[in-house]
């Protein structure tokens, strides 16, 4: 500190205190000199060089007075557009609001106006992932969309507004989800859950006297996690599955129902037809068999033979024969007959002829085109 | 000359000297008037006042309600997990006096300070008497009451007034945000089961259903229709008997005739005969009979 000491035996221990006690008033006046030459000068040259009168330098003094009211002029007059208002303050105090139209204010100094928009919808969007009441996490995000409605409060009741109603939001958007269940917030429970946070943040907006107004709270479809988010998907894949293995059920009993009724109708039918049939056949057989017996009961005798031949004839030319007409058994007989069987079958004529035997044989012909077979369907449909 | 320099120094001396004497406090400040650094006024309203210059001073204050943003912070439950609180809060000056003197010439950032550690200490207690969940599913009220009540001589100390303590955030640490996630997995992993397994279930059920009620369709209509064969059978029967029963005798001749043709109508039998029976009566002699 020695070097800094004055060195014209000044005894004050501190510098700066020193001058500013002493040497402060007359710097002040030399300033106060040096403006007033400055000035002095710049007039003086003026009213030296025009030493011929004092009009021109009116005529500056009036036209800059002129300039300053028209400046004045212009600075008092405002146009508030439809969607604002002005905030006048005179001297820094609350004096009135102006509605949109022409509005004067008193020059600047004296009053000053803050313009605010009233109308202008202005959002904010918060995103976060936050904790719910049953521990899980999910991803919540909300677009908040708001206005001033009164311009006094949003100015003079809280500092930082923008920056309040962003925590207002925050705080209120944690809340709600933290109320409530995973599932409500995933699923029904979105527009509720819009529904609290709006009137949560509208309350604390009022409670602060911020002159705001909460128009809309949009929540968007809340999100589980990303780590998280396949084992959500497949939960909700899974009960599409479920819906989709009940409708596969459903198609099934749709597909075998109506088959089995369908199935039961034809056998209802089939046995409808052959109650039909049977009863049938059995009134055409018995039609038959009256008529034949009421010609029969006029001659038995001859009818009776003349039948027996018709049929023994009948089946005897239909069928390979052998006649044996050998008394007692004292002679062998050999008959193949295997190969008569064959030959039956194939339909070659058969040449074999034994000694002691006389073999008749004859390709049967049908001789009765189409014989009855009386019972035979009947013995089938018994079964 | 002179007397107009004389005049226009006047004029910037009174200019200068309301420069200083004049002040404004606007609608959303307070002021305190110092006269030699001593506190004499404080209890201005929004507007223009008066001073003397250079000998008194003036400071102003805010009077809007303040933001009180800190870090998150971690805290514990009572079930010693831990958890990050990000909290916001909201203050006010009520007596400018007592917080220009409470906090070292009326700073705002070091009043910030000061309120935040009260708020800590009241968070810490509230949040070990509760659980995670407790925590996250409370009540605003709650909070704000309990910070209310420990900063309850804050207006006297400080020249604070609390109007609001809100949470914005609660979260889990990370590490303890993984083992979450992974419950949250295995929960929707039982879920989607659920699921699926109840499909099934439902499933088997209709189709069994579906089963039996086909099974219940057929067999109705087998004992159905087999009355209605018994019925057909039995009048067929009916009928028969009565026809035939007109002449047992010839019924025998002329059911076994057509028996016997029907018997041998394939061509294939082979007959090994004696001719000795009534059809051979004229076979071997004219006159009939052996």
């Amino acid at each position: 500190m020695g070097w800094n000491e004055p060195p014209d035996g000044n005894r004050d221990r501190e510098p700066w205190g020193g001058r500013n006690k002493n040497d402060g008033p007359p710097d002040l006046d030399e300033i106060v000199r040096k403006m007033q030459q400055g000035l002095g000068r710049l007039f003086g040259r003026k009213t030296a060089s025009s030493e011929a009168g004092p009009p021109i330098p009116m005529a500056i003094w009036l036209v800059f007075i002129v300039v300053l009211l028209i400046f004045c002029a212009i600075d008092m007059i405002y146009f508030v557009n439809t969607q604002e208002r002005g905030v006048v303050l005179r001297f820094g105090r609350y004096d009135r609001t102006w509605q949109p139209g022409l509005n004067i204010r008193l020059p600047r100094p004296i009053e000053t106006v803050e313009l605010v928009n009233v109308e202008r919808i202005r959002s904010l969007s918060h995103k976060n992932n936050m904790l719910t009441q049953d521990e899980n996490i999910v991803d919540v995000e909300v677009a908040v969309q708001w206005k001033i409605n009164d311009p006094t409060q949003y100015l003079f009741s809280v500092r930082q507004p923008d920056e309040t109603l962003n925590n207002i939001v925050e705080s209120a958007v944690r809340e709600v989800i933290g109320k409530s269940k995973l599932d409500f917030v995933l699923t029904e429970g979105r527009s509720r859950v819009a529904q609290s946070q709006m009137g949560l943040i509208q309350e604390t907006v009022d409670d602060y006297a911020m002159g705001i107004l909460i128009s809309t709270v949009e929540m968007q479809p809340a999100k589980p996690p990303e780590q998280v988010k396949d084992a959500f998907d497949d939960a909700i894949k899974a009960r599409e599955d479920e819906q989709r293995l009940v409708n596969e059920s459903e198609a099934y009993v749709n597909d075998i129902i109506p088959r089995a009724r369908g199935a039961a109708a034809r056998i209802m039918e089939e046995a409808n037809g052959y109650k039909a049939r049977v009863v049938a056949q059995a009134e055409g057989d018995a039609a038959r068999f009256d008529q034949l017996l009421a010609e029969y009961s006029k001659a038995p005798e001859i009818t009776r033979k003349r039948l027996y031949l018709d049929a023994m004839e009948s089946v005897l030319s239909n069928t390979n024969k052998v006649l044996l007409d050998t008394e007692g058994n004292n002679s062998l007989m050999y008959l193949p007959l295997d190969r008569l069987l064959d030959q039956g079958r194939t339909g070659n004529k058969p040449q074999t002829q034994e000694s002691t035997s006389r073999i008749m044989e004859s390709q049967g012909a049908v001789v009765n085109g189409n014989p009855r077979n009386v019972l035979d369907s009947r013995s089938r449909g018994m079964r | 000359m002179n007397s107009k320099i004389m005049l226009m120094f006047t004029v910037i001396l009174v200019a200068f000297l309301s420069a200083f004497s004049i002040f404004q406090v606007r609608q959303w400040e307070r002021a305190i008037l110092f006269e030699f650094g001593e506190i004499k006024r404080s209890d201005y309203t929004a507007g223009l006042h008066f001073k003397i210059p250079w000998i008194q001073s003036i400071k102003k204050f805010e009077a809007r309600l303040l933001n009180l943003d800190q870090e998150p912070q971690r805290f514990m439950t009572s079930e010693k997990k831990e958890v990050i609180v990000h909290y916001f809060a909201k203050w006010r000056i009520s007596d400018v006096e007592q917080f220009y003197r409470a906090t070292s010439g009326g700073d705002v950032f070091y009043a910030n300070n000061l309120l935040a550690q009260r708020i800590n200490s009241a968070i810490r207690d509230e949040f070990g008497h509760n659980t995670v969940q407790q925590v996250v599913a409370g009540d605003r009220d709650d909070l704000l009451s309990l910070v209310v009540g420990n900063t309850a001589r804050l207006p006297k100390e400080m020249g604070i007034t609390m109007m609001d303590v809100q949470i914005k955030a609660i979260n889990l640490p990370d590490e303890v945000s993984s083992s979450v996630y992974e419950r949250m997995r295995a929960e929707r992993t039982r879920v989607a089961k659920d699921y699926r397994a109840r499909g099934s279930e439902a499933a088997e059920r209709i189709q069994a259903n579906a089963d039996r009620e086909r099974e219940v369709i057929l067999a109705g209509a087998y004992r159905d229709a087999e009355r209605i064969r018994g019925e057909g059978d039995a009048l067929a029967t009916e009928i028969y008997a009565a026809s035939f029963g007109n002449n047992e005798e010839f019924y025998g001749l002329y059911r076994s005739l057509n028996a016997y043709r029907q018997s041998f109508s394939s061509g294939k039998d082979i007959m090994l005969l004696q001719p000795d029976s009534e059809f051979f009566k004229y076979f071997n002699t004219s006159e009939g009979g052996k």
